[in-house]
């Protein structure tokens, strides 16, 4: 066994983010490769840990043991399915963005010496590196406080930087929006905080392993609620959505995926530190959890039809997405938590290629508004395969992971809701027939961009296929999902290890 | 071994469209040929099912795998059993002659790797669908086709004005990725009612088994029963899958339009894949309905036999009308589709109206769609040829082109007079049984609507064929003439898939009363061993009655169509003019009920006013509230700290600091002597 394994997972990115800067101007354009490779070589290592994990151990690490805050990392059924996919959306991410960054750049700073540009390339992969760290650290940390630091760390680092510097419109709305970014995440992050430090003071441990302990208390219900409404902030669950579509629009493209990440992972979260421990105490919370959830389904989806820019409208369907992992993890059945974690690795895998080729789009035409796009699947007939594939994968269509998911999970809603309430299965039947809706816009986008004749306001010389170093990621990644849609049972069995016992 | 062959007939499909891009890297030949050699071989593994028919009892056979353990166990895999046997060989042999005859027809089509892709993905996912020993899988092959028929009647993605149908003006045009769409959303809006369904379902019996569900219906129907209405909204959800992919009413609209494919889809959809899957789940569920109603007693169940009957009946009679009045060829096709459904849901309905009918219905509904798929397969093939030669969608711009397309002209007439149901073709034969099944239930509304669709169909049927082979040569041919345009039969490739198709349609209309027999005795047996409370056939009804009924009503429609398109002694137009009951009622069907202009204004005009809605009266003032108000609050709290100094010194606020702190004293000495 590899020594500090879960460690390496970690730390690191972010060692290698400390090497480039200072190679900066000595590794110059190979910077993107070196933080793609040390992201594979993660992935690598965590594939080793599933496998261990898969056979029934459970592999541990205790760092840095302080009186209450540590870095204990733990690798369970739960966290590395999570973190496996996780990275692997950043490992494709980092080698999208090596062509695409060079247009950023080009796009924002214009004709810069070499060094200047190679000091910009350079650093958006310095920051980039972050991901993977706060998303590893957030998926293995057992306490509490390093959790809550890893969180505002993805928030603070790559978050508001790279957007803040590699973002679109001008230079003042860019900086606006990521300080708006930044807000937010501090704010979720903050009730978050309260929450737990609310825990504390009533069990004296910031362990998610002592949590279990509150169970029963008379102020449980308040410490839920305020580590919920933290979470969904992040989940952007109705009303505190409105972040989301102006953050997902002014980001650099080659990072959106990964905001998808940022934004569901409060999935994992929330089913880790709530529900898990707190099982029995949150049965309270299950039925308007869903009832939020649905309403935000159909809200983010009525909201992607009405929008005509192609990074608002993945946005927008982020927002409908989310809610679905939230319906599925709030209907509190296995089925439903099992079913609602898958569905959100499948919602990353799909909204990453789906965002992705909006980037793709907006490299190679430069447009944004897809009512000045049209036919375009003549010219970029690969593009128009990855969008018609993120259409599928986001509508739940097989042999994608998410008609999986989606299949397990509403197994889990519809128990719920014939189980309980009449409520819930009210619930259950418009959460279903909410799809339609999402196959509608999805499907509808791809007529509104590739087909048809083309439009004439196109620019017409340069419309063709991006590099092959930016679809071919994508491609892989679809595999991955189809893979995890033809045979899911690996990752069913790995989840059940720790969700088995509800 | 057979079970083997089950898995390889779907896979080979699927494996052909995975290999289509690589073999066109060698040479377009062999990417045309090979993607031909696997629907071949899929054709040739249902075919080898055959011989179990005449051996029912070592059906049926199920192979299956783990395929998932946790949260819930789910094996998957193949089941054979005469319903599976039938519809595989159905969908994978008539499939087949479709590809053959799309090598002539799709010839020199620049996107010709999509275009095979994408037929093997659809014969795969169909064979999938009949061939899947669990509701999981036969989801996915139902998703799947939905898919596939929304890459292929959008398949000239690019919209040319050639490729659109409807009009012609004032009508509306359609387009290609139009109609793609269309297809797409409302068969998937039924999907996922299905999906919704079937986990009501699950949830009460515990399996997705197809089998297991049957034997442990005696335990989770009547347990499902217990809470009222369940079952009946668990039907209700269930029913608008397959009625939305057989394009029943209320969600038929979607057939007409999607005519926009190349008349291989056409034929494809109509006749082996896409349609057919939705009578085939109905099949498939009969006898759990069937047992809940008349076995467990469980009167909600009975709702299932009842609304398919009425939906297959309307269906059949509402998409008749239509066909009288359409001018476009492939579209006449279309409604007469969506009407023959309508006959087969129609007898799957009855088949559990009264205790006796279970066998009759069953078998009638089945046999006719054996029947209609080859005729319409046919029929669709042909008209594929005609138009190509005619280069126009409109009948009226043919006319009198039996001379140069004899071979055409014959197979295309044999599959209309099997349409019709004149003996002794197939067609005659199903439809008969159905009718019969029909009165036995002594439903006459039932009886009486399918016996005046009867009447529409041989009128729209003789229509058609009058007005493309018979009668006087359109302007349209003329000017082709003149212009020396090639007038003749197509690529033989298409003409012997035509033919192919019109040789079987004979024979087995010579052993057609044989073949009723054939499949009346397996699907019996399999019933029975349902423990099934199958009754003898007994005919309570004069023997005779029926085939004369049906063959009268044959005529009447045959005679009116002959004087005005076969003879040409009356004018349509005359009659129409004259009378304004005519104009009124040609208005009505033309429109299609004003049934699509309803949906158009009602959903797409809906969703079009609520999602314009939305962003601008809920997400804007929330974004306001948000990104405006509450960041904005600080900045005046300070302001109002500002204003209110005491430095300023303003006397009234002074004041009223003084005063504020003479009552907060007087309070706080208030409290102290209370406690």
């Amino acid at each position: 066994m590899i020594p500090y394994i879960l460690l390496q997972i970690v730390v690191m990115p972010v060692i290698v983010s400390m090497f480039i800067f200072l190679m900066r101007y000595k590794i110059g354009k190979k910077a993107g490769w070196i933080a793609g490779i040390t992201l594979l070589y993660t992935t690598a290592l965590l594939c080793i840990v599933g496998i261990k994990v898969y056979q029934g151990e459970i592999i541990s690490e205790e760092y840095l043991s302080f009186p209450m805050v540590n870095l204990h990392l733990l690798a369970d059924g739960l966290s590395i399915p999570t973190a496996l996919i996780m990275n692997l959306c950043c490992v494709v991410l980092a080698f999208y963005s090596i062509h695409y960054v060079e247009h950023r750049i080009e796009v924002i700073y214009g004709e810069v010496d070499k060094k200047t540009w190679l000091m910009y390339y350079t650093r958006f992969f310095i920051l980039f590196s972050f991901f993977s760290t706060g998303f590893m650290g957030i998926a293995f940390s057992t306490n509490l406080i390093t959790m809550y630091f890893f969180m505002e760390l993805l928030t603070i680092i790559p978050l508001y930087f790279i957007m803040a510097q590699f973002g679109y419109s001008d230079f003042i709305e860019r900086y606006k929006v990521a300080l708006m970014c930044l807000f937010w995440g501090i704010a979720g992050a903050t009730f978050f905080l309260i929450g737990v430090l609310l825990a504390y003071t009533q069990i004296g441990s910031f362990e998610i392993s002592d949590l279990h302990a509150l169970s029963g208390n008379p102020l449980v219900t308040w410490i839920i609620l305020c580590m919920l409404l933290g979470l969904f902030s992040k989940l952007a669950i109705f009303p505190l959505h409105v972040w989301m579509p102006w953050v997902h629009a002014e980001h650099p493209t080659c990072i959106a995926g990964l905001l998808a990440v940022y934004a569901n992972i409060a999935a994992y979260v929330l089913v880790r530190v709530i529900i898990l421990p707190l099982y029995d105490d949150f049965k309270v919370f299950s039925i308007p959890i869903m009832v939020l959830a649905l309403i935000t389904m159909i809200y983010g989806s009525l909201l992607a039809m009405a929008q005509t820019d192609v990074k608002r409208f993945a946005a927008c369907s982020t927002i409908s997405q989310i809610s679905y992992s939230v319906l599925g993890v709030g209907a509190l059945t296995i089925c439903g938590i099992e079913g609602g974690l898958f569905f959100f690795l499948s919602h990353i895998m799909g909204k990453t290629i789906l965002f992705s080729t909006a980037g793709i789009l907006v490299y190679t035409t430069g447009i944004r508004d897809m009512r000045q796009m049209g036919g375009l699947a003549s010219k970029m007939p690969i593009t128009a395969i990855l969008w018609i594939m993120g259409a599928m994968m986001l509508s739940g269509l097989p042999p994608f992971s998410t008609f999986t998911a989606e299949w397990i999970m509403f197994t889990g809603v519809f128990q719920a809701g014939l189980q309980g309430s009449s409520t819930a299965l009210i619930v259950a039947i418009l959460a279903v027939s909410a799809v339609a809706l999402t196959i509608a816009y999805t499907f509808w986008s791809v007529k509104r961009i590739f087909f048809g004749p083309l439009n004439p306001n196109l620019p017409n010389d340069n419309t063709r296929d991006p590099p092959a170093l930016m679809w071919i990621p994508l491609i892989l990644l679809a595999v991955v999902s189809i893979i995890l849609g033809l045979y899911p049972k690996p990752m069913m069995d790995l989840f059940s290890l720790v969700t088995g016992g509800i | 071994m057979i079970a083997e062959v089950a898995w390889l007939c779907f896979l080979f499909p699927f494996a052909g469209a995975l290999l289509s891009p690589v073999l066109a890297r060698i040479h377009p030949k062999l990417r045309d040929y090979g993607a031909l050699f696997f629907s071949f071989l899929a054709a040739v593994c249902s075919l080898s099912f055959i011989p179990y028919l005449f051996n029912t009892s070592r059906l049926p056979i199920e192979s299956a795998f783990v395929w998932l353990s946790q949260p819930i166990e789910l094996k998957v895999g193949v089941l054979i059993d005469p319903v599976s046997i039938v519809m595989a060989n159905v969908v994978a042999v008539i499939s087949f002659i479709i590809m053959v005859y799309s090598l002539g027809y799709m010839r020199g089509s620049p996107s010709l790797t999509r275009w095979w892709m994408w037929m093997n993905m659809f014969i795969g996912s169909m064979l999938l669908l009949v061939l899947s020993n669990n509701l999981l899988f036969l989801f996915i092959g139902w998703k799947m086709v939905g898919l596939c028929s929304w890459g292929l009647i959008g398949f000239y993605q690019k919209d040319e004005k050639e490729y659109w149908i409807g009009g012609p003006p004032p009508t509306k045009y359609c387009a290609p990725s139009h109609a793609g769409l269309k297809a797409l959303v409302v068969t998937s809006t039924g999907d996922v009612l299905m999906l919704g369904g079937i986990l009501m379902m699950y949830f009460y019996s515990g399996t997705l088994n197809i089998l297991e569900l049957y034997e442990t219906s005696p335990v989770w129907v009547p347990e499902m029963a217990k809470s009222s209405g369940m079952i009946l909204l668990a039907t209700v959800l269930f029913l608008a899958g397959p009625i939305g992919k057989s394009a029943q009413f209320p969600f038929h609209e979607w057939l007409p339009e999607a005519m926009t494919g190349p008349a291989p889809v056409s034929a494809l959809i109509h006749a082996a894949t896409m349609v057919k899957s939705g009578v085939y789940l109905i099949a498939r569920f009969i006898p759990i309905f069937y047992y809940g109603y008349w076995v467990a007693g469980v009167g909600e169940a009975s709702y299932f036999f009842i609304i398919i009957a009425w939906v297959g009946v309307i269906t059949a009679f509402l998409a008749a009308t239509q066909g009288m009045v359409a001018l476009e060829l492939k579209k006449a096709l279309a409604f007469s589709t969506v009407s023959q459904i309508g006959y087969m849901m129609l007898a799957l309905g009855v088949a559990g109206l009264t205790v006796s009918s279970l066998e009759g219905g069953f078998t009638s509904g089945m046999f006719h769609l054996v029947n209609h798929a080859l005729f319409k397969a046919c029929l669709f093939l042909c008209a594929g040829s005609v138009i190509h030669t005619a280069h126009s969608i409109y009948m009226n711009d043919m006319g009198a082109i039996r001379k140069y397309m004899p071979f055409t002209g014959i197979f295309m007439f044999i599959a209309s007079l099997s349409l019709m149901g004149v003996p002794p073709l197939p067609g005659f034969w199903s439809k008969d049984a159905i009718l019969l099944s029909c009165l036995e239930t002594y439903n006459y509304p039932l009886f009486v609507l399918a016996l005046i669709t009867v009447v529409l169909t041989s009128f729209y049927t003789a229509r058609f064929i009058g007005m493309i082979f018979y009668g006087r040569e359109s302007e349209n041919i003329k000017h082709l003439k003149q212009k020396g345009a090639h007038l003749g039969e197509a690529h033989r490739a298409m003409v012997v898939a035509c033919g192919v198709l019109a040789v079987i349609i004979v024979v087995l209309g010579i052993f057609g009363l044989s073949l009723e027999h054939l499949l009346g005795e397996v699907f019996g047996y399999t019933l029975e061993q349902l423990h099934l409370p199958v009754e003898a056939v007994e005919h309570s009804m004069p023997h005779l009655l029926v085939p004369i009924l049906s063959v009268i009503s044959v005529g009447i429609g045959i005679v009116p169509a002959y004087l005005i398109y076969f003879s040409g002694k009356i004018n349509p137009e005359g009659i129409v003019e004259k009378h304004a009951v005519m104009k009124v009622l040609h208005k009505f069907f033309w429109n299609r009920w004003y049934i699509d202009s309803f949906y158009y204004m009602f959903f797409v005009g809906g969703i079009t006013r609520v999602y314009t809605f939305v962003p601008r009266y809920i997400e804007e003032p929330l974004d306001k509230v948000f990104h405006v108000i509450l960041p904005s609050i600080p900045g005046r709290l300070s302001d109002l700290v500002k204003h209110t100094q005491l430095e300023r010194g303003l006397l009234v606020s002074n004041l009223i600091y003084v005063l504020l702190f003479y009552i907060f004293v007087l309070l706080l000495i208030l409290v102290v002597v209370m406690t």
